[in-house]
């Protein structure tokens, strides 16, 4: 097993920080990519943060009423060995589906 | 994100003149079979900021709903139209409900949980859903007002200081004015003097919730820590007073500004609109 | 284990040297292997070292060979194949990584301009004993650069090899085989076959009589032929496996080296079958595929009962995301092609 850090993503419109409302993960929990994972404030709005990718927690970052500064780590995952890093998904091998049939005559000559 | 997006500036016209306001359309990908959600932002806000980012828009969808998302006008992708009308509430009021109706809602019909059309608003939001709510009783099944209010806080905007402030920077001495400004001004995507045009419309129609309540089933939800909300209770009495189901929801430690994102109030919605 | 056992076991479907593991553990095993075999060779990249590579090709190199064989650069791949030229003049074998197809555009003149001539510059006194390593094509949805096919390019380029394996045997052998190879080669590894597990047998590459550097019949057929590198081949076993459902035999050859091409065998397999389609991720226009077509063109004009089919990508930038399913060819698409073969009337 690996580990990946997720960093407080950029928010936009200039913004260095934000503050943790409210953790909707916990340590432990297997997570899947776009769920939501935590609530944050900025100066500017609410917002709620989904996951990158899909994974199991490892560490949280600051509870309820801390600033993280964009760049910090905010959650930490574990993932299986060979998919850590990846860019991308990694492909589902699947039964081959066809709509296409074939038709010859095959003249042996 | 999931759900097909048909976003476009709406374009029918309900008093001749054109909008402008920015719709889209967002089908689930298993859809429960339940009537449209109409969703209405806040002041100063927009779709994006107030459904979009905050998780609105994907647990209404993960829950089988189709939404309808409307900039109102001079906010998010909307148009900023040079009429006042444009901005008045009731004229808002009439192009959501041809908007709903393009999106495919239709009047309630006992016994079809599709027929109908159920509406979530937020602070400005809430107070155009109470008013949709109250007049059009055979389309809207049921109402979730979020950060609602008696009053309506930009009908006291002092709209001479903001726009003195912003011709040459004299302080605005009403706290409640220059807080929303400045929230207004936050945003580089906020067309201000649009939004001044709608601060003065409202001023011409200011909200009496007793004027017409709505007699549907209705969920009011603010943060504890929310000023703007402080009237939530005497809303609720009004609703109840005149027969409606209304249930109210407290949200622990939330303010104005973010108890929009809390799983509390989605879920409460999503399970409040399940029926 | 001695060569006699060898001969004897290679009709043998599983001899007793192979072992199943994904590509990217047969690649991480022959780079071990080739680091351990030869002392100067290094390898390096970003991420290879600490990391281990984005895709673990390089996992626990570093630590089992040290910092100083294994290594990470600065996120520049002119640096890394720059580098690389001057480690092959000092008498290195390296093995850089680009992590990316489309990271190698960057690298472009260190590798057309100086890996791929200093041999033949320097009249045979600097050859370029570089395999650089290429994560290649399509297939996993990631965005822009990451899903290239590249194949071309460098194939058109005098003083370059380039190779694709097409499952994880191919990988660990090829791999290992390009390693020990005094020019330079392009190792054009398929990254989305890189979590595909396969029978690899390490002891032995081909059967007696296949060459290391030549194609390889993956399925023999009567009907016709199917020429893939790749992912690609993959994809055409199974649509080999369909075809079969509607009494079309066909043969699956995997080129495996894109230059030079193994002309013998295209031409070996398509005289026997008379019909060909060949099958690529990238774009129609000037591809790998009209290189193919036309050397089977050379060899079996009078025998072909069609013109040689190219299934392929569309003349556009590799699309990101959900398009690759659009633009990468599918079943149908290979399906398609093999019947306009079929179907082909001459005059």
């Amino acid at each position: 097993m690996a580990e990946i850090s997720f960093p407080l993503p950029d928010l936009g419109e200039g913004l260095i920080e934000a503050t943790v409302l409210e953790w909707l993960v916990s340590p432990g929990d297997q997570v899947e990519r776009n769920q939501p994972l935590v609530e944050v404030e900025t100066t500017k709005s609410a917002v709620e943060l989904p996951s990158p990718q899909a994974g199991k927690v490892v560490r949280i970052h600051g509870g309820p009423g801390d600033k993280i500064n964009v760049g910090e780590p905010l959650i930490v995952f574990e993932v299986p060995d060979n998919t850590a890093g990846i860019v991308g998904t990694v492909p589902k091998e699947e039964a081959p589906k066809r709509r296409v049939r074939l038709s010859a005559v095959l003249d042996e000559d | 994100m999931s759900g097909r997006h048909t976003g476009e500036q709406h374009s029918h016209t309900v008093e001749g003149t054109d909008p402008q306001l920015y719709v889209e359309v967002h089908e689930p990908q298993n859809d429960a079979g339940l009537r449209p959600i109409l969703l209405l932002h806040g002041f100063s806000s927009s779709s994006k900021l107030n459904w979009e980012d905050t998780g609105w828009l994907t647990a209404l969808l993960d829950a089988g709903r189709r939404v309808i998302t409307v900039d109102l006008p001079g906010h998010g992708r909307s148009g900023a139209p040079e009429d006042m009308d444009s901005y008045s509430p009731s004229r808002i009021r009439a192009d959501l409900l041809q908007i709903a109706f393009d999106a495919g809602a239709r009047p309630l019909r006992d016994g079809d949980p599709s027929s109908g059309l159920d509406v979530i608003g937020y602070s400005l939001g809430s107070r155009l859903a109470w008013e949709f709510g109250a007049t059009q009783h055979e389309l809207v099944h049921r109402l979730v007002l979020g950060g609602p209010n008696t009053a309506d806080p930009l009908a006291d905007f002092d709209l001479v200081a903001a726009q003195r402030y912003l011709a040459d920077g004299t302080p605005i001495a009403d706290a409640s004015t220059a807080e929303l400004l400045k929230m207004a001004q936050l945003l580089p995507s906020n067309n201000i003097f649009a939004l001044l045009s709608l601060v003065e419309a409202i001023k011409g129609e200011p909200f009496d919730p007793a004027e017409a309540i709505p007699p549907m089933p209705m969920l009011l939800v603010a943060g504890e820590k929310d000023d703007r909300a402080a009237s939530m209770p005497d809303l609720a009495a009004l609703g109840a007073k005149s027969g409606a189901m209304v249930e109210q929801l407290t949200l622990p430690g939330r303010n104005h500004t973010n108890a929009v994102t809390s799983r509390a109030f989605k879920q409460g919605a999503i399970s409040f609109l399940a029926v | 284990m001695s060569n006699s056992m060898l001969e004897s076991e290679a009709v043998v479907e599983s001899p007793a040297s192979a072992t199943v593991m994904s590509m990217q553990q047969a690649l991480n095993r022959a780079l071990d292997e080739v680091l351990a075999d030869n002392p100067r060779t290094l390898i390096f990249g970003e991420d290879c070292g600490r990391l281990g590579g984005v895709f673990r090709i390089t996992d626990g190199l570093q630590a089992k060979h040290g910092p100083q064989r294994v290594f990470d650069t600065p996120l520049a791949e002119s640096g890394i194949l720059g580098m690389s030229v001057g480690l092959a003049m000092a008498g290195f074998h390296p093995i850089p990584e680009v992590q990316f197809d489309g990271f190698a555009y960057p690298a472009i003149n260190q590798i057309v301009c100086q890996i791929a001539r200093m041999n033949y510059r320097s009249r045979g006194t600097m050859p370029m004993p570089i395999t650089l390593r290429v994560p290649s094509f399509g297939g996993i949805r990631a965005p822009e650069h990451h899903g290239e096919s590249l194949e071309a390019l460098f194939a058109h380029v005098p003083g370059l090899k380039v190779v694709s394996p097409s499952n994880p045997h191919e990988a660990y052998h090829l791999l290992k085989y390009a390693a020990t190879r005094p020019d330079p080669v392009i190792f054009m590894e398929p990254k989305s076959r890189y979590w595909q597990k396969g029978e690899v047998d390490l002891a032995r590459h081909d059967a007696a009589g296949v060459s290391p550097t030549g194609a390889k019949v993956m399925r023999e057929g009567r009907h016709l032929t199917l020429v893939a590198w790749g992912a690609m081949v993959a994809r055409c076993l199974q649509v080999a496996e369909l075809a079969a459902e509607d009494g079309i035999d066909i043969e699956v050859l995997d080129l495996r080296w894109l230059k030079p091409i193994d002309a013998e065998a295209l031409a070996a397999s398509v005289r026997k079958t008379r019909r060909a389609v060949v099958v690529h991720e990238a774009p129609l226009t000037s591809g790998l595929g009209a290189e193919v077509a036309q050397l089977i063109t050379q060899s079996c004009f009078g025998t072909l009962k069609a013109p040689v089919e190219r299934v392929t990508g569309f003349d556009v930038p590799h699309p990101s995301g959900d398009l690759e399913d659009e633009y990468i060819p599918n079943i149908d698409r290979i399906l398609f092609g093999i019947q306009r073969v079929l179907e082909y009337k001459r005059g």
